[in-house]
């Protein structure tokens, strides 16, 4: 394997081999080492609301069965049959109380559980000679909710999911808690475009600047009421935890003044003020800041907008949408994205909201259209030779002596947690790539490997040499039991 | 794969369902398909050809003259389900679902100097078949279906993309010609492999 630690080095000082957007070996490694172990977004629990609901997402090859189970408790199951290996589930979506695999008919209930193992005494010698008792789908090996978000991490020893979002909930909370009912997601749509994921990860993470060159079209046909993306450089980038994103920087008045200018009916606005802390709250109406764009590392995504949508009406109405940026290449990606919106709302704001999401993000968004249109130029354009030639300049915000630009808000200019700057500069694109090159640099350990019927798990090597049986661990129906209880 | 399915089979148009859906039509179809030497037929077929001719050369104000000013413009998002759940569609979830101001927004962006997606334009050939004509209870109204494959090619090397999908029209019979009252486009992939839908179908 290619030494990649000159690259990753450069792109610690903010220089960015160009090729790092369109090159096999960074993938495979990015597959073994940084998808392998980080906590990845899979559904929202409002997409599975009943008992038996489930959706089928994927973690790059890794099919997961996302399902609700008879308890209410929300399971993630490595959708492979332990038989042969058939895709035990082949619907994106739907309601089901057990799963019956469609080659031998071996059957699960919605929580993973083997229960249907046809001529079990025949062909295996009943329990004696394979135990169906206590035999499950793999869990995934950590799952973890916040606000309903369902992550998991195929690493076993993941750092608990709340530690790994940080300070970023802080901001995770303005997109998903508007109130106490949460969110309810719908989508997603999905579309492959010949892009490399990190782009689209690093756009939405802190890229003010390309606003007005891009989106100049959406601001010139009226969906905006004023030349908002000219304004962009008066808003902010923070960075808290793993993720961070962009504000705009709204007029003077009060918090409600405020939530009203971006269209929050007042309704909302009351259940947004029993909700936020103080902090949350002092952020959009004493600091004047509106979250817009976010990224959480590595690879899911946040949008917060508010355009006109109706003819005749200078209102506008706000919008939320999650994503992620599922690789399926180097050089392809598969966008997923959401419509979400606070549950307690009334109907006809979600209507509009929905209106205004529709008009302008995802497949036919029409912000939209022209990002991806760039991202897959630049993703061609970097698979040549001449592309290792160029690194790319990514220090936005930084002097050539490594000093700031701007330097960051203090605490008495700016309530929220984080890193906060106003005004244009590439420090979450930084912040994002740091992280990628930190998981790229370490080796990963071996994951531990179940076999079927058999008590042992067994460790490997990631080289795939035969190493001995390192650790006998608990009989797998208890080890199962551990790992889904201790989801 | 047993899936007893908890959604509730419902009878109603998928544009009916559309949270966005109040302002459509709601003329249905009755009956067989009309003969294809029947005038109506005639009349529909030709209608589509021509406005596939308007949509491969992106002639968007000719196109969006021909829409009914109620128009609803609904193309689903599909998913793959079990035989039987009875949907075929994301629920509440639609890749377009417009009506005449979002469809104008549109094409007022195309015709901006800023719509860099469509900068060089895609060259596009929209190939319709599968054409069959019913007549509703209005007489001035009639339900066309059709097929529709995209060919849509990008820049110089770029690997074209293509889409295929039904539609399902319902055309308006007006002192000045046809006009597209309700469209609904049932894409045939959950995953659309095109880089956006900065086209229409
Ligand atoms: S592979 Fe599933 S039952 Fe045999
Ligand atoms: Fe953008």
């Amino acid at each position: 394997m290619t030494d990649q630690s000159g690259v990753l080095n450069d792109v610690r000082q903010g220089m960015i081999p160009a090729h790092i957007y369109n090159d096999k070996e960074l993938f495979d490694l990015e597959k073994e080492r940084l998808f392998s172990r980080s906590w990845l977004f899979v559904a929202h629990e409002s997409e599975v609301p009943q008992a038996g609901d489930y959706v089928v997402r994927h973690v790059l090859e890794d099919s997961f069965i996302i399902s609700r189970d008879e308890k209410g408790e929300v399971r993630a199951l490595f959708n492979m049959c332990l038989h042969r290996g058939m895709q035990v589930c082949r619907a994106e979506m739907g309601n089901a109380s057990h799963f019956r695999c469609p080659y031998h008919g071996w059957s699960y209930r919605n929580d993973g559980r083997l229960i249907g193992l046809p001529f079990h005494e025949e062909a295996f010698g009943g329990e004696e000679g394979f135990k169906k008792k206590g035999q499950t789908l793999l869990p995934a090996p950590s799952l973890g909710v916040y606000n309903g978000l369902i992550f998991i991490s195929l690493d076993p020893n993941a750092e608990p999911l709340e530690d790994f979002l940080g300070d970023f909930k802080f901001y995770l909370d303005y997109y998903t808690k508007q109130s106490a009912g949460g969110i309810e997601l719908r989508g997603p749509q999905r579309w492959r475009i010949k892009a490399n994921w990190k782009i689209g990860a690093e756009n939405f993470a802190g890229d003010m600047y390309h606003t007005p060159q891009t989106h100049a079209s959406v601001v010139e046909i009226g969906l905006f009421r004023e030349p908002k993306a000219e304004k962009r450089k008066d808003g902010t980038t923070y960075w808290a935890g793993n993720g961070g994103g962009t504000t705009y920087k709204l007029p003077e008045g009060s918090l409600e003044d405020r939530l009203r200018y971006v269209g929050y009916p007042d309704d909302m606005i009351e259940r947004m003020k029993g909700q936020w802390s103080q902090a949350q709250l002092d952020v959009i109406g004493q600091d004047g800041f509106m979250i817009s764009a976010a990224s959480l590392f590595p690879n899911m995504s946040f949008v917060h907008n508010w355009p006109r949508v109706e003819e005749d009406s200078d209102d506008v109405h706000p919008f939320i949408s999650i994503r992620q940026w599922q690789p399926i290449s180097e050089n392809e990606t598969e966008v997923l994205s959401w419509f979400a919106v606070d549950k307690n709302a009334t109907d006809e704001y979600k209507e509009l909201s929905y209106k205004a999401y529709l008009m302008c993000f995802g497949s036919g968004g029409m912000f939209e259209q022209d990002d991806v249109e760039n991202w897959v130029s630049l993703t061609n354009t970097a698979a040549g030779s001449m592309a290792r030639r160029l690194l790319l300049n990514g220090r936005m915000g930084l002097l050539e002596d490594g000093g700031n630009v701007v330097e960051p808000l203090t605490n008495e200019q700016y309530s929220g947690p984080g890193s906060t700057r106003v005004g244009y500069s590439e420090y979450n694109q930084r912040e994002l790539l740091t992280r990628w090159a930190d998981h790229l640099e370490r080796p990963i350990e071996a994951a531990a490997q179940l076999k079927v019927g058999m008590t042992a798990v067994r460790k490997t090597s990631k080289s795939g040499s035969a190493s001995s049986c390192v650790a006998a661990e608990a009989p797998i129906d208890e080890a199962a039991e551990t790992v889904l209880l201790g989801a | 794969m047993s899936v007893e399915t908890a959604n509730v089979r419902t009878d109603r148009t998928l544009s009916e369902q559309s949270p966005l859906g109040a302002h459509a039509p709601r003329t249905q179809r009755t009956g067989e398909s009309l003969a294809f030497n029947d005038e109506l037929h005639l009349q529909a077929h030709r209608w589509l050809v021509d406005e596939s001719y308007l949509l491969d050369a992106q002639d968007y104000e000719a196109w969006l003259s021909t829409l009914a000013s109620d128009i609803h413009y609904l193309m689903p998002v599909r998913v793959t389900t079990a035989l039987g759940a009875g949907y075929t569609t994301a629920p509440g979830m639609a890749h377009l679902d417009e009506n005449m101001y979002s469809l104008s927004r549109r094409v007022a962006r195309f015709a901006t100097e800023h719509a860099w997606t469509e900068d060089p334009p895609s060259r596009l050939r929209h190939y319709i078949t599968n054409v069959r004509t019913f007549r509703t209870k209005n007489p001035d109204e009639i339900v066309v279906d059709s097929a529709v494959l995209l060919f849509r090619s990008r820049g110089d090397i770029n690997e074209a993309a293509t889409i295929s999908a039904g539609r399902e029209d319902l055309l308006r019979r007006t002192a000045t010609g046809w006009e597209l009252a309700r469209r609904t486009i049932m894409v045939d992939e959950s995953v659309i492999r095109m880089q956006n839908l900065a086209i229409f179908l």
